[in-house]
């Protein structure tokens, strides 16, 4: 039933776009609530003690190429899918209704979710790889016929990175599977470890200059600010939210996953890689002054995270890594919202404009007050996701790489710093009263941001809905991996 | 010689596709000629269609023929040959759907383009086939010859006469250094015109090693490498395709390609096995030089032909990487890439020439907005032109796909990078004729956009125009999905032809072996050593010692 999840968004896509319906985005929007319930249903069906793969699926496709539809779900892809359904949900809903074009806008961002979903359940590297390029396109004209300016470079952009990031994350998959002699690209036959050390290393570059494009990491980012801010509000949702995580979980699923060896030698190299984006993201983020370039520049630092936990490799920085995959897609969902409502509403997103929206009269209070717990959340405060998240990975990492996991701290104190001015500038102040003739605020844009708060907050005092999905995985993926020497502070800080 | 053993080695019903396709050609230029112009317009191009198809059913029945030998050893309808001459077929069969409209409203007679289009295709047909240099040559100069009178077709138009002076000139001297080449080999080998004996001669005449071999090596790869427009041989094609009437440019991008490709495997495979590190050297070199130098100013082009022309040399390199890789693998992608190729830029094809139609140009500037005037064309050279970008879940991504296995598999990994590379940079512009039609706002229309007149779909030869378009959008999107029995076909085209299990057989000893017993009427041309074996039915020619 997981081939619900892909073909029940893309058959919807084909009929928006071939049928001449009137309301595009009420099926649209009717589609995903119904995907976002199947996923619901396959999530309350989770085994949460099984660690390896569930209603897994299975379809001969191309025996010659080695390409079979394989599906399936484990630990790490099924929170991503919940976040995944959601945030396309989100999206959908946050949309202008007047949006240009509306039945190729939703049907594209129809056809997007079904391919990410693709990508995350495929259990081929084959049918990963086409579920990953699936997306290519329609992004690329989401970009561009729906983005703010610049839409055009930025789009372009975008598409050659990500063709590139496609690229060389095919030549690793033919790599390995040719040498390791396999004639499936089946990703089963392909776990555990054989390939020499050097080979391995070789083939996992490759795969973490094929997803750190995508995910992005320092210096492979140059598209992010240009693309997260030429998007419009929802697909920037999606770009940011989703498919920066298909980036993370490739890197999982694919660096991780197949290249265990490998990976417990690089694992200080990319730990400090995890560092400098995280400071980079951080301290480029404090000197925006557009307040959308903020929030993607914050994006960097935050997924720097996950690369941390990931490359600390006990299993509770690994849940603490694909938690924070979860929550800072929600985190940058309401952020990407507001940020949109408040552009959409006072006209500009520069820092210096802005100001005194949170006057309780003349402001966008609510707006305000949503801004400001987003904000929160990213920077870490207890009680809410991103705290929880950052908590794990930091706790789980600073055994193994004191160093690096202590600059990620100062990290987030960096963070703290530009959220603190971005809502000081934004919300507080003194409205110009001159100037302050604000559209009303719609419930159609409160509720997507009230929806992710909620959420936020939920999971923030509430942990273990978020991290009970994937610890078995987690344990069984650290299990799987050859143990990394500990550094002797560890031993002192045990 | 009786009758019986003579009937037996001509073997003539191997030629009843080429036979079709030559009646419907004479039947075509008869009742042009009795009941004139204006009135043969009417049905001519669906005689010739239903020729065309019912030589591809006979091809059908060519698959599994015991003895594919014919004309003493001058025609070969091998599996491989049959895919071929099916594809050829094929794509002059799309060549007619589309040129109808656009002969009849360039006010030219139609009957005579299809005579001259069915005679290429029947030169192209032929060659696939060919086994002998004689054959090779002159079927060669029948492709060749029909392709100038077609790129020249529109006589009143200077850029018309200007292509096919250029294409005349380059591929007459092309002709020239390839007939020279020929004349090296036949001198070579001691009076050899088949290609399987000739290499055999050769190396039992000790002249493996003659710089002579290798001087008729690169005349012939000059022959080749000038139909298939592989860079540096390529000078023609962006200024023919420029002025030629755009049907012909389709049947030049695919059929008389894919002709110059069925060529190129049977004549390296089978008269240069002596020197094939060579031919691989030479080849590999040309691929690279294409798929960069195609991909690459590709880039820079205004003109959607022109574009297509740079394109299609790119393509080219890609499917060369398949003829360079020497294995079962190798060919076998390199056919399906053919296959898919065929839906894909025929596709292309289809949608400019409607869109020339309607507007009258072929800028890539014009098509700004079309989707708000045209969505149907709109969608369909978006799709095509993405298939031949690579992007899943097209023809074009499962074909190059298959091309990038085989040829990792088969340890070229420079090439495959490559290949990687060129595909990312083609993408851009691909997307860019994309953006054009899709991205732009109703404000940024372009001039003959927005005069873009309502599609009457009723006028005469508009009917297969639209049938062209929507087959070849179906084909191309659904043609990689469904991809097991295209696949399967081309696969087993090179398992069931003995030249290449042969040439793979030397390298791969028991794999040979294991391959030998299934083809039946098993011939031996044996290449290195002498020959042991008789073949069965072929005393005279296949004899040697």
């Amino acid at each position: 039933m997981l081939s619900t999840l892909i073909w029940f968004p893309v058959l919807g896509a084909i009929a928006i776009a071939a049928l001449p319906l009137r309301q595009s985005k009420l099926v649209a929007l009717t589609m995903s609530g119904f995907v976002l319930l199947w996923t619901l249903w396959i999530a309350h069906q989770f085994d949460f003690t099984n660690p390896l793969l569930q209603r897994q699926e299975y379809l001969p496709w191309l025996e010659p190429l080695g390409l079979n539809y394989q599906l399936g779900i484990d630990g790490l892809s099924l929170p991503l899918l919940m976040l995944n359904s959601l945030l396309t949900w989100i999206a959908i809903y946050s949309s202008q209704e007047e949006t240009e074009r509306p039945r190729l806008f939703y049907s594209l961002i129809l056809l997007v979710s079904g391919a990410v979903a693709g990508a995350f359940l495929a259990q081929n590297l084959l049918l990963f790889f086409l579920f990953y390029e699936v997306e290519l396109v329609p992004f690329y004209l989401l970009i561009s016929i729906w983005g703010g300016e610049k839409r055009n470079y930025a789009a372009m952009k975008f598409l050659l990175y990500t063709a590139l990031s496609g690229a060389l994350i095919l030549v690793a998959f033919l790599g390995l599977v040719w040498l390791r002699g396999a004639d499936s690209f089946a990703y089963e036959a392909l776990m555990g470890q054989s390939l020499p050390l050097w080979i391995q290393i070789v083939l996992l570059s490759l795969v973490l200059v094929g997803f750190g494009i995508k995910i992005p990491l320092v210096p492979l980012h140059t598209w992010l600010p240009d693309t997260y801010v030429a998007a419009s509000t929802p697909v920037a949702i999606l770009l940011g939210g989703v498919l920066a995580k298909l980036g993370a979980y490739g890197i999982f699923r694919f660096g991780l996953g197949l290249f265990p060896d490998a990976w417990a030698t690089l694992a200080p190299g990319l730990a400090t890689w995890a560092t400098v984006s995280v400071l980079y993201g951080a301290t480029v983020a404090i000197a925006q002054k557009d307040i959308k370039r903020m929030v993607a520049y914050s994006s960097i630092g935050h997924m720097g995270y996950i690369l941390l936990g990931g490359a600390a490799l006990t299993a509770l920085s690994l849940v603490g890594a694909i938690t924070q995959m979860v929550a800072h897609g929600l985190i940058l969902a309401i952020l990407f919202h507001l940020v949109g409502v408040v552009e959409a509403k006072v006209g500009t997103r520069e820092l210096d404009v802005l100001n005194g929206l949170m006057n309780p009269i003349r402001g966008l209070p609510m707006v305000s007050a949503l801004l400001v717990l987003g904000g929160m959340a990213s920077a870490g405060i207890p009680g809410l996701v991103g705290f929880v998240s950052e908590f794990l990975v930091f706790q789980g990492s600073y055994s193994v790489f004191p160093v690096q996991t202590l600059l990620c701290v100062v990290g987030t104190g960096l963070t703290a710093v530009y959220f603190v001015i971005l809502l000081n500038r934004t919300c507080f102040g003194k409205l110009d009263n001159a100037i302050a003739y604000f559209p009303q605020v719609e419930w159609r844009e409160r509720v997507p941001a009230l929806i992710l708060a909620l959420t936020i907050f939920f999971l923030g005092i509430q942990p273990t809905w978020l991290v009970r999905w994937s610890e078995s995985t987690a344990i069984e993926m650290v299990a799987a991996t050859p143990t990394v020497t500990h550094s002797p502070i560890a031993q002192v800080s045990d | 010689m009786d009758f019986a053993s003579l009937a037996v080695q001509l073997n003539a019903g191997t030629i009843v596709p080429e036979a079709i396709v030559l009646i419907t050609l004479m039947t075509v230029v008869v009742s042009d000629l009795i009941i004139g112009r204006q009135a043969s317009a009417q049905w001519t191009p669906y005689i010739a269609i239903a020729g065309l198809l019912a030589s591809v059913v006979a091809l059908f029945y060519q698959w599994d023929v015991a003895n594919p030998i014919s004309f003493i050893g001058e025609f070969n309808g091998d599996a491989l040959s049959v895919v071929f001459r099916g594809i050829i077929a094929l794509s002059a069969a799309t060549t007619i759907l589309m040129s109808i409209r656009y002969v009849i409203q360039s006010g030219t007679s139609l009957a005579e383009f299809i005579t001259i289009l069915l005679t290429a295709t029947l030169g192209g047909m032929f060659l696939s086939g060919s086994d002998e240099l004689v054959a090779v040559y002159v079927s060669l100069e029948t492709l060749s010859i029909s392709s100038y009178l077609l790129t020249g077709y529109t006589k009143r138009d200077p850029r018309s006469n200007e292509a096919a002076l250029k294409y005349l000139l380059i591929g007459a001297s092309s002709s020239a250094i390839f007939l020279y080449g020929a004349s090296l080999l036949y001198g070579l080998s001691g009076g050899e015109t088949r290609l399987s004996t000739i290499s055999a001669s050769i190396a039992s005449a000790g002249l493996a090693q003659s710089i002579g071999l290798v001087i008729a090596l690169v005349f012939a790869i000059a022959g080749i490498a000038f139909k298939i427009a592989a860079v540096p041989f390529h000078q023609w094609t962006p200024d023919v395709y420029e002025g030629s009437p755009t049907p012909v440019v389709a049947f030049l991008s695919v059929g008389s390609k894919a002709a110059g490709f069925a060529l190129a495997i049977r004549l390296l495979v089978t008269a240069f096995p002596l020197v094939s590190e060579q031919w691989q050297l030479v080849m590999t070199t040309l691929a690279i030089l294409s798929m960069v130098l195609g991909n690459v100013v590709a880039l820079a082009q205004t003109s959607m032909k022109r574009l297509l022309a740079y394109s299609s040399i790119g393509q080219a390199g890609f499917v060369m990487i398949g003829l360079i890789l020497g294995t079962d693998a190798g060919y076998s992608s390199m056919v399906f890439y053919l296959m898919v190729y065929l839906f894909m830029n025929l596709g292309a094809f289809t949608c400019i020439i409607l869109f020339t139609l309607r507007t009258g140009t072929d800028q890539i500037s014009e098509y700004a907005g079309l989707y708000q005037k045209d969505p149907l064309l709109t969608l369909a050279l978006s799709v095509c032109l993405l298939s031949l970008g690579g992007i899943p879940p097209l023809a074009g991504f499962f074909g190059k796909l298959y091309l990038f296995w085989a040829g990792w598999q088969a340890g070229a990994y420079p090439l495959v990078i490559l290949g990687l590379v060129t595909s990312v940079i083609s993408i851009y512009y691909y997307i860019r004729v994309v953006k054009m039609m899709v991205v732009k706002e109703p404000q940024e229309m372009s001039d003959s956009v927005k005069n873009y007149p309502p599609t009457d779909w009723t006028l005469p030869g508009m009917r297969p125009l639209q049938v062209g378009l929507v087959s070849a959008l179906i084909a191309t999107s659904l043609a990689g999905i469904f991809s097991n029995p295209l696949f399967t076909l081309a696969n087993d085209s090179v398992l069931k032809t003995p030249m290449l299990q042969q040439a793979l057989g030397r390298s791969k000893a028991p794999i040979a072996k294991q391959m030998a017993p299934t083809i039946s009427q098993q011939l031996s041309l044996q290449i290195t050593e002498v020959s042991t074996k008789k073949a069965v039915s072929l005393p005279k020619s296949m004899v040697h010692s």
